[in-house]
């Protein structure tokens, strides 16, 4: 997985666009994958597990955008398209689909979309939270 | 097709887990780990991920499903309350409702005392 830029997250306004990323899941990847979750890899050896693209589309994320301390991940959405094969050469295009600041806390929501050549294969959402400062009498946004 | 009735998935979440799971997920948030921070942090200790609670129940939808969970199933879900490790999950989907096609699913993961860790809903089409 390529991670070109990093972003500070307080750079980030709605509508914003990352650039995108290349993606390639290998069955050692998968394998990994499986083995932390406890999931039985049996049916697993010629796809691609769907929230394991998911968090590695989250991972593209994480990747491009210095995420501050005490963010909480409060909400994902994640629908697929069709089934990923393991070693398919996707992108992933991460757009920043909300940002607000509601009484000290940031709200924020990231939509990404996974392709394969010009063919979306999945898509998804994540909702995050910043809380406000220790200490800021503004806390009670969570 | 008709909907089944998905069955419960259940697993311990402990910190070795997690930590493999942050290498495998490529999320190495230090909250998630036995660092500084996750015991500095709003719940004093580490806290395992969200996406690896949810894999538990896109692992039970794909059981009751097979592949036509990838084709075209879909999920909404949120966090209630963090899933301090070691814990032990449980992934439930009920049946909500059937139509045109589509069955559409209450998502619950909850702890060993039954409290809610995510709620939401799944919806897959029916071959």
């Amino acid at each position: 997985m390529t991670s070109p830029t990093h972003f500070s997250f307080d750079s980030l306004s709605r509508g914003d666009i990352l650039p995108t990323v290349e993606l390639t899941i290998t069955h050692d990847d998968v394998r990994a994958y499986l083995e932390a979750t406890g999931e039985p890899a049996e049916r697993w050896d010629e796809r691609v597990p769907p929230v394991m693209l998911s968090a590695l589309m989250l991972a593209t994320l994480l990747g491009q955008v210095e995420i501050p301390a005490g963010v909480m991940h409060t909400g994902q959405e994640h629908e697929s398209r069709r089934p990923v094969r393991i070693g398919e050469a996707l992108t992933v295009t991460v757009t920043v689909s909300s940002y607000a600041v509601r009484r000290g806390a940031l709200m924020a929501a990231f939509d990404a979309a996974a392709r394969a050549g010009d063919e979306v294969v999945a898509v998804s959402r994540a909702s995050v939270l910043v809380p406000p400062p220790e200490g800021s009498s503004e806390g009670d946004a969570a | 097709m008709t909907a089944p009735t998905v069955q419960p998935v259940t697993r311990l979440i402990d910190q070795p887990r997690v930590d493999h799971y942050a290498v495998a997920a490529r999320d190495p948030n230090p909250i998630h780990r036995e660092t500084p921070e996750a015991y500095a942090g709003p719940f004093g200790r580490p806290v395992a991920h969200g996406m690896l609670v949810l894999a538990l129940m896109s692992e039970a939808m794909t059981n009751a499903f097979g592949e036509a969970w990838e084709r075209g199933g879909s999920l909404k879900v949120r966090w209630r309350q963090p899933a301090l490790v070691p814990v032990e999950v449980t992934a439930r989907a009920t049946l909500r409702s059937e139509s045109d096609g589509v069955a559409t699913y209450d998502l619950i993961c909850e702890d060993a005392a039954g409290e809610a860790l995510l709620t939401g809903t799944a919806s897959v089409r029916l071959a």
